[in-house]
This record gives structure tokens, C-alpha cells and sequence, in this order.
């Protein structure tokens, strides 16, 4: 596991994906040999929270007790909320541009319910991502501040993110089964661009499953105590 | 005239083997009938004949079991079916692809030998193939119908759509309208201008 004293760019290099966790804090390439702490503190990050996300993502089967570790929760909802929009206003609408561009040759109708089914998608994605941003994030800040909102709690949330991961899987296999289309490098491109759009929601709801959820039941069942 | 088959019969006792052949060749008259009574010799047997179908007494495979005999020694496209002389556990038969007994009546094997020679070998299988009436049930789906007005318009109950649309989904790996009417029309399902 990395530590705070580790160079930023050992961990970067050995796990690119990792520029996507840094991007969503708004840290800047180019930090030399500086160490995660240090990187960190110059961009006011706080590092227990950027390495218990490293930490999540690379955790793959799902050993770590992340409900003990010390993170900043505001933090870890900042984050959250710039992953959104990564995904909302970039690599989204990035994929339907490429994915409309390379149906222009093909049959027309296939190509409208093509898109049609991307644009759905993305409808559903968004109105999840809204709802976590308007219930779910809010009720959170309320439990940080200790005064939680009542009629809620964690676990009605934690159920809803398989079908989202599941919905563009479909669209994958659906795209390489069923639809008659020369394999052009356009068209790979764009499925190489789903395949990792789906890896980062998965990393994505991962944070959210594995290292928010468990963190709030704690704080949830401590309450409950008191 | 029925195509020929060949059968091999595995079993230690030569009135078994002869009856068992006696009441198939009833069934089937255009049998060619190979007998083997202990392993070694229906190994012999089944390298020499490869045989359409083996009846053969899971007791002869011993506790080894059939599976390993199956892999290793027979051909993917031999049939077997369990001859039982004594009564046997389900989690041994179903190994087989049909079990018998030498007390069942000769039109009860002839039903369950039938059906096992018309049976598709295992390769040959149409797999996710729709059925029309999936089709029809697909059409209606994409349509944006209810389970309900797709029923009454196919003259089916509603728990008959649902039954449809499940077998649809796991047959395309499909789940929703929108991906149900890519497939759809990229297989001319429907009309282009529909």
C-alpha cells in the first residue's frame, strides 16, 4: 500500500489511471520528486482521503475496512461531485460524439436507435448522479455536521448502482453482437472508449460502495448508541 | 426407411444384454447391436463402432464415475443412457442423457429411446434462437406496449408475456426497449420505414 512519504510519480506511473483521481482534486502534473504528502499539501488535499481513494481503487478485492480509516468526508464528497461531472460533461458526451460520427455510414433508422439507446443511458446515469448530488450528498454534509436528516439512511442508496454498471455492458455486447457495421479503427476506438467508460463508473461506484457507504453506516450506528 | 443406427450395450449379464436388445430392436428395427461385457472390452468396443448410443450399467463404471468415462473415452457425439438392474441414486443418472430400468415396459423405453435418437446432438443445438411468438412479444415491446396490451393483442395472458420476455432476456443478453429495438432492426425484424 502507498504511504504519505511515497513519490507521486511511483504511484502514477505504476497506476495511470491514478491522473483520473488527481484531475477530479485538481492536482497539477509536473511535481518531480515530490512525495504524496507533499503534493497533496500544496494543493490542499487532505492525503489520508486521496490515499484511502488510491487505495479503494486499486483494492480490487475488496479487503480494506474503510470504515475505519481516517478521511475527510467533505473531501471524499468533493471528489465525488467533480467525478460527476467528469462523466456528465466530458467523457460522455465525448463518446456520443464519436459514436454519432461513425454511424453516419450506417443504416440510418439502426444509427437513431443507437443513439437513442446511448442517449437513454446517459439520462439514467445523469438522473442518478442528480440524485446523489441533491439527497444522497446533502443528507451526508447533515450527519457531518451532526444534525442528520431524518427519513434517510445509507443503505436505501447503497442497492442502486449494479443496474447502471449493468445498462452499458448491454450496450457493449449489444453494439458487438448485433449491429452489422465494417469494424473500422473509428468504431473500435469509440467501443475501447465505452469499455473504459464503464471500468471508470465501476471505479467510480466502487468509491461510493466501498469507502463512503461503509464510513456513513458507521457514523449512522454510532448515533444510533447515543 | 429410418437411418441406421448403432447401439452398444455395456452390461456383465448375456440375458440382460440379449433382452435389452430383443425389446430395442422392437422400437428401432434398424439397429446394428455391439455388446461388451466388462470395461476394457467396451473400450474396445466404442474405439472400433463409435456407436450412436451406449446403454450401459453405471454399476460397470464403477466409482470412478461416469463423468471421467465420458470425457475421456467416448465420443462427444455418443448418447448414453444409464441401464439400471437395480434401483439407482438421481445424482448418479443424471449424468446420463436418459436412464432405464429392465422392469420399465417396453413402450415406456420406447418413448424415452425415440426422443433421445431425434434428439439434436449437443453441437447441433439452435441456441438463442427466437421463437415467433418471442418475436411477435419483441415487437410489441419495442412499440412501447404494456405487458398487458401485448397480451390481449397476441390473445395471451399477461404471466405468459412475462414468461416471453424473460426467456427473450436471457436468450439476446438484452433488458431494455431501447437495446431491444437495436436488435430489432438489425435483424429485419421490422421494417426499415415501421
Amino acid at each position: 500500500m502507498y504511504k504519505p512519504t511515497d513519490k507521486m510519480s511511483l504511484l502514477v506511473t505504476s497506476h495511470y489511471k491514478m491522473m483520473l483521481v488527481m484531475a477530479r482534486f485538481g492536482i497539477a502534473l509536473g511535481f518531480g520528486d515530490k512525495t504524496i504528502r507533499e503534493v497533496c499539501a500544496e494543493n490542499q488535499v487532505d492525503t489520508n482521503t486521496f490515499l484511502a481513494i488510491v487505495e479503494a481503487l486499486l483494492d480490487v478485492e475488496n479487503k480494506t475496512n474503510f470504515s475505519v480509516k481516517e478521511v475527510s468526508l467533505k473531501a471524499v464528497l468533493k471528489y465525488l461531485q467533480n467525478s460527476h461531472s467528469y462523466f456528465l460533461q466530458f467523457r460522455l458526451p465525448a463518446i456520443r460524439e464519436k459514436l454519432s460520427e461513425v454511424l453516419q455510414n450506417g443504416n440510418s433508422e439502426l444509427s437513431k436507435a443507437v443513439l437513442f439507446y446511448f442517449d437513454e443511458y446517459v439520462a439514467e446515469v445523469k438522473k442518478h448522479m442528480n440524485y446523489e448530488e441533491k439527497t444522497v450528498f446533502p443528507y451526508i454534509l447533515s450527519l457531518i455536521e451532526g444534525k442528520p436528516k431524518a427519513n434517510y439512511n445509507i443503505e436505501m442508496f447503497a442497492r442502486q448502482h449494479n443496474q447502471i454498471e449493468a445498462r452499458l455492458t448491454e450496450f457493449k455486447s449489444i453494439i458487438i453482437k448485433y449491429y452489422p457495421i465494417k469494424s473500422t479503427y473509428e468504431l473500435t476506438s469509440v467501443l475501447f472508449d465505452i469499455f473504459t467508460c464503464e471500468e471508470d463508473l465501476a471505479s467510480h461506484n466502487a468509491i461510493e460502495n466501498r469507502l463512503l457507504v461503509p464510513k456513513i453506516l458507521k457514523i449512522e450506528f454510532d448515533n444510533l448508541k447515543i | 426407411m429410418k437411418p441406421q443406427i448403432k447401439i452398444v450395450i455395456a452390461e456383465s449379464s448375456e440375458i440382460i444384454r440379449k433382452g435389452v436388445a430383443a425389446v430395442l430392436k422392437h422400437i428401432y428395427h434398424n439397429v446394428d447391436f455391439f455388446y461388451a461385457n466388462e470395461l476394457e472390452q467396451l473400450k474396445l468396443a466404442l474405439n472400433r463402432h463409435k456407436p450412436d448410443i451406449l446403454f450401459i450399467n453405471p454399476i460397470l463404471v464403477g466409482s470412478f464415475g461416469f463423468n471421467a468415462f465420458k470425457k475421456n473415452i467416448l465420443s462427444a457425439n455418443t448418447k448414453t443412457v444409464a441401464l439400471q438392474t437395480v434401483f439407482l441414486e438421481q445424482s448418479i443418472l443424471k449424468d446420463y442423457d436418459r436412464a432405464i430400468s429392465i422392469y420399465d415396459s417396453e413402450d415406456f423405453i420406447g418413448k424415452k429411446i425415440l426422443s433421445l435418437i431425434n434428439e439434436p446432438p449437443e453441437k447441433d443445438k439452435p441456441q438463442n434462437v427466437l421463437s415467433m411468438r418471442e418475436k411477435d412479444v419483441i415487437l410489441g415491446v419495442i412499440k412501447g406496449l404494456t405487458n398487458k396490451q401485448i397480451a390481449d393483442k397476441l390473445c395471451l395472458s399477461v404471466h405468459t408475456i412475462i414468461t416471453h420476455r424473460r426467456n427473450i432476456a436471457s436468450k439476446l443478453q438484452i433488458h431494455s426497449a431501447a437495446g431491444l429495438t437495436i436488435y430489432a432492426i438489425s435483424n429485419k425484424l421490422v421494417e426499415v420505414d415501421d
